[in-house]
């Protein structure tokens, strides 16, 4: 019972059976009818049994519910196992084990739960991951570079996925780090040719992406940086192999130049770096500023420098070739062009009409020629020099042989006498010198058809004219000849008649003189006054004879003392000193009369001065000077010092002036005795040498008179203004009043 | 024979001046040659090249030039300027004037000034370096007695010789006054004064084929020192023509000098040892002007009429380059006779 009455089933069935035996005992009472009672009996089994299945019903739909639900749970689960890849281990292990739909309810619920919130982990490392993936993509491709999905994609949430993901960004990491490299590369390959151009880097980088100004880290790596990077490097290579090859362009040309000129090494010194680059490729160039527009300009300075010291050095080196070739044409004796005169090449280049190295060139080229040429002719040249050696030698000798002193012994005779003798044993040589000479030059011309120029002149023209003289100094020496027999026979005849007999030499030889010397007036003079009978010279013997005169009459009183004072070097005595007086005078007188050509020639017999140095006289001219200059202030100091030279040296000093004056006196003799060789005298000489000595007699007239007391001289006040040479030229006169005043 | 020049007196410039030389001078630094003429020209010879390198014209005859460095120089010119000249670009500007005919002119390196005599008595220093015009360049006038016919520097001593035989020695240092004012030694006309290159004295020369080698010292032990020599005469029998003395050159090694005159001679002297060292051969006319190259190893030789006989028919005017060799100028040791027993 217990039981029963635990059970509520039992209990229900018991309160129904007790129902149930009520109602009997109320229709029993009732007295209902049996198909009443089993009427209501039905209907109440009916109601009961629509109540149950009811119920049943309900529990049923609630369990249908309930698996629903887990089987909702457990698809759900699944799900998400499955987007996350795991397989749904305890599931059907839980459907086992649970023993009722709720307790496997209650587990899957856990599970699912447990398996979302994992789920729900996994999302948010995926969202991470693609985070970083879409970040890193971002700077990889930048801003504008397609998106990437920032949802994570729920279906798929395995650790495969995630793995995937994970590669991805690591791929993108790695890509972004090479990118990162890459861009640190080029930034340094800009940086080089930055330093090499000489360029601004910071500047350059910051044109290309602000961001490279700031930290590593934040460098942009973007395609385009990438890409600007690039082409900014392209454009600077570029630039680089342009600059560079400007500047090897420049480095050849100033090697050249270098070369051409011979540059000293402390002038290439500055630039040797630049040089040594002349064959570096673009990548070997490296060197910080060396392709600076600064340096370049640099280099481009020195180079025009070098260019330009160049084009005068050219036009130098072409002007000394050219000087070359001319002295080589006159060693040569051949006639250079005339349209290459140096003057002409001189303007030629500096005017650019002439390219200074194709002159060169040209010239080089003709010094090539003429060298060629030179072994041709040098034979010839070498018989020409002979020859021509062998004239003057002969020429020489015939002037020798003119002179009548040439066996006086003096100092060198020996010397000319040998001469001579070669000289005789050369000419003898000489006309066959000439035949071979001859021979060897029409060989040449025939050989090569053209004429064979001596300093422009045709040589056998030459040759042809000296035979000519020849022949003409043959027939003149015969004619000669027979004019001395002649005069020998005249002589005779006089002798007979007058008993005595001129010599015929002295005669001879005063012609010979007259007609040979182009410039010897004093030969002239001596041999006039020898030989008196020579009409011509009869003027002039004359002449000093009307200056004594002259000095005889009015200037007797002043010459006397200016003839003492003026006494500088005149100690041979009486006669010359007589003859000073003379010479003084006239000048005076000469300058009264404004002078003239006929004047002065008068002075020249009036021996000026004496013989220089002869034993005595330097001395004495000293002493005589001292008494000139009394006059002035440094009359005492002067005085003391000549008397010192006096004393002194009396062995020394007179003596060796004796030597050089016997020199110089041989060599006036040589040196007169040259122009007679010259075949035609030149005319106008004869009178300069004569009128010469006029001159210096003329202006010593001032300094005696400022000697003698002046008063006598004051009319000529006009004429005392002494003049040089150059005054008197350019027509220069003194104002009156200053002459006056210095007077 | 006659197509071969003499060799004994030197290669023959070509393009000489057309009338007479008044001077040569020899570049410090070069073989460059300027000369002066009367033809109103002043040409610039490269002397070794034997090239007439440019030519200038002025207003009238020049009377000297002178080297300023060597693109550059000076003239002194008979219509009384004072010109400098730029060889490089032909160009010439004036550096002042004097008031007559200006005869001589020197540059001094030592203080950078142009000196310029004339015949109106003056010397005027100028100072080329001013901006062109008088005003700039001149740095003072000084009178002289008389008309100045020949200048020579060494150092800072400045000689000059003028006419009526003056010869005032100036310290360029001091332009106030003359250091010295002497007369010539010599009685004659004054043609030409030269400094020793050792800046001890000087050495004049006159009309009177003489020349007087002077000392600026005037101790006495100096002034002995002091003496004069004949030269350029002819002795015929007894007789003597003088010639006047228009140049001396002192050679720049040896010290030793050359003379030339009227006689178409040139002499070299060893002054020291009072000696000749060499007679060259005679020159067609007179020696207008002599100068040696700055080693010594050239002689420049105008060989021109002077003018010493007035107008009349002469030798064309030439200038003669000819090389030097050592013996002709390097001094001879003195040698000393046996004392007279």
């Amino acid at each position: 019972m217990l039981n029963i009455q635990n059970d509520p089933h039992l209990q229900v069935e018991t309160t129904c059976g007790s129902l149930l035996y009520e109602l009997q005992i109320i229709w029993d009472e009732v007295g209902e009818s049996e198909t009443d009672r089993d009427k209501m009996l039905l209907q109440l089994e009916q109601e009961c049994l629509e109540l149950y299945r009811k119920k049943v019903d309900q529990a049923n739909r609630c369990r249908a519910q309930l698996r629903q639900t887990i089987a909702d749970s457990e698809a759900e689960l699944a799900s998400i196992c499955s987007t996350m890849g795991e397989r749904p281990l305890n599931s059907r292990q839980s459907k086992q084990k649970a023993g009722s739909l709720k307790e496997e309810l209650r587990i899957i619920l856990m599970q699912l739960e447990q398996m979302q919130m994992r789920k729900l982990e996994r999302k948010k490392q995926f969202s991470e991951i693609l985070e970083q993936i879409q970040k890193v993509s971002t700077e990889i491709r930048g801003s504008t570079g397609y998106n990437l999905t920032k949802e994570v994609d729920e279906t798929d949430l395995s650790t495969r996925k995630l793995a995937e993901l994970q590669l991805q960004l690591q791929a993108l990491q790695n890509e972004k780090s090479d990118r990162l490299k890459q861009v640190m590369q080029l930034l340094n390959n800009l940086k080089s040719l930055c330093s090499v151009l000489g360029l601004d880097f910071k500047q350059t980088v910051n044109e290309i992406h602000p961001n490279f100004a700031g930290s590593e880290e934040t460098y942009s790596i973007s395609d385009d940086t990438l890409q600007s990077l690039e082409s900014s490097i392209k454009r600077l290579r570029g630039l680089k192999v342009q600059k560079m090859q400007r500047l090897q362009d420049l480095s050849t040309t100033m090697l050249e130049l270098w070369n051409l000129m011979d540059s000293p090494v402390e002038e290439q010194q500055p630039f040797q770096h630049v040089t040594c680059n002349v064959a570096a490729s673009e990548d070997e160039l490296n060197t910080p500023g060396m392709l600076s527009s600064d340096f370049i300009k640099n280099v481009e300075a020195e180079v025009s420098r070098l260019e330009h010291l160049k084009s005068s050095k050219m036009k130098e080196l072409v002007l000394k070739k050219r000087s070359e070739l001319e002295e080589m044409c006159r060693r040569l004796h051949l006639v250079p062009e005339t349209d290459s005169e140096i003057e002409y090449l001189t303007e030629a280049i500096e005017s650019g009409a002439l390219d200074p190295s194709s002159l060169l060139e040209q010239v080089e080229l003709e010094i090539a020629k003429i060298k060629e040429e030179s072994f041709s002719r040098k034979e010839i040249l070498d018989r020409v020099e002979k020859w021509l050696y062998a004239c003057e030698e002969e020429s020489w000798l015939e002037e020798y042989n003119m002179d009548e002193n040439r066996y006086n012994a003096g100092r060198g005779a020996h010397l000319i006498l040998k001469r001579a003798e070669k000289a005789r044993a050369l000419v003898n040589k000489l006309p066959g010198m000439v035949t071979a000479l001859v021979a060897k030059a029409t060989a040449w011309e025939n050989e090569r058809g053209i004429e064979f120029m001596y300093d422009g002149i045709p040589l056998l023209s030459m040759v042809e004219e000296y035979t000519l003289l020849c022949q003409e100094k043959e027939h003149e020496r015969i004619r000669q000849r027979e004019q001395k027999k002649l005069q020998g026979q005249l002589m005779t005849e006089q002798e007979a008649l007058f008993g005595s007999k001129p010599s015929p030499l002295k005669l001879q030889s005063g012609k010979k003189t007259s007609r040979m010397s182009n410039g010897s007036g004093i030969n002239r003079r001596q041999s006039s006054s020898s030989s008196s009978s020579v009409g011509g010279t009869m003027l002039q013997t004359q002449r000093p004879d009307s200056v004594q005169s002259a000095r005889a009459t009015p200037y007797s009183g002043p010459k006397k003392k200016g003839d003492q004072n003026d006494d500088l070097d005149d100690d041979s005595g009486a006669p010359s000193s007589n003859v000073r007086k003379g010479l003084d005078l006239a000048d005076i007188l000469v300058r009264a009369n404004s002078f003239n050509g006929h004047e002065a020639e008068s002075h020249i017999i009036r021996r000026p001065f004496s013989p220089v140095f002869s034993q005595r006289s330097p001395r004495v001219n000293i002493e005589n000077s001292i008494e000139n200059q009394n006059r002035s202030y440094k009359d005492v100091p002067e005085k003391k010092i000549f008397l010192k030279n006096d004393l002194s040296p009396k062995t020394t000093a007179p003596i060796e002036p004796t030597i050089t004056l016997l020199k110089a006196t041989t060599d006036v003799d040589e040196e007169n005795m040259t122009p007679k060789v010259v075949p035609i005298p030149p005319p106008l000489t004869t009178p300069s040498t004569v009128s010469r000595p006029m001159e210096t007699a003329m202006t010593p007239a001032l300094p005696l008179r400022g000697g003698i007391n002046g008063g006598d001289l004051e009319e000529e006040i006009e004429e005392e203004v002494e003049y040089s040479f150059e005054e008197k030229r350019a027509g220069f006169v003194v104002p009156n009043t200053n002459a006056k005043r210095y007077l | 024979m006659t197509a071969v020049p003499a060799p004994t007196l030197g290669r023959e410039l070509s393009n000489s001046p057309l009338d007479g030389i008044t001077n040569l001078r020899f570049s410090n630094t070069s073989d460059h040659l300027l000369v002066s003429s009367w033809d109103k020209s002043v040409r610039l010879y490269d002397a070794s090249a034997n090239v007439l390198k440019g030519e200038f014209r002025h207003g009238g005859a020049v009377l000297d030039c002178c080297f300023h460095d060597e693109s550059s120089g000076f003239t002194a010119c008979i219509d009384s300027n004072v010109r400098r000249m730029v060889f490089n670009y032909g160009k010439e500007d004036i550096l002042g004037r004097h008031d007559g005919p200006v005869r001589c002119l020197e540059y001094s390196y030592a203080t950078g000034q142009v000196i310029t005599g004339s015949w109106d008595k003056t010397l005027k220093c100028w100072d080329p370096r001013g901006a062109s015009g008088q005003e700039r360049t001149l740095l003072g006038t000084y009178t002289q007695p008389e008309r100045v016919y020949s200048l020579s520097l060494v150092g800072h001593r400045l000689v000059v010789a003028t006419a009526g035989r003056h010869v005032n020695v100036y310290d360029l240092r001091n332009m106030s006054q003359p250091e010295q004012r002497r007369e010539s030694s010599l009685k004659y006309q004054t043609r030409c004064v030269r400094c020793y290159p050792n800046g001890t004295g000087y050495a004049l020369s006159s009309v009177e084929g003489r020349v007087a080698m002077e000392f600026f010292d005037l101790s006495e032990a100096s002034q002995a020192k002091k003496y004069a020599f004949k030269c350029h005469r002819k002795s015929e029998a007894g007789r003597d023509i003088v010639y006047p003395v228009n140049a001396i050159t002192f050679h720049p090694i040896y010290a030793t000098f050359a003379t030339g005159g009227c006689d178409g001679i040139v002499n070299v002297w060893d002054g020291n040892n009072k000696k000749r060292l060499y007679q060259y051969a005679k020159y067609p006319t007179s020696i207008a002007a002599l100068s040696f190259s700055r080693d010594g190893r050239l002689l420049a030789v105008a060989s021109s009429y002077t003018f010493e006989e007035g107008d009349k028919p002469h030798e064309p005017d030439t200038i003669f380059i000819r090389s030097v060799n050592e013996v002709e100028v390097k001094p001879k040791p003195k040698v000393y006779p046996n004392p007279p027993a």
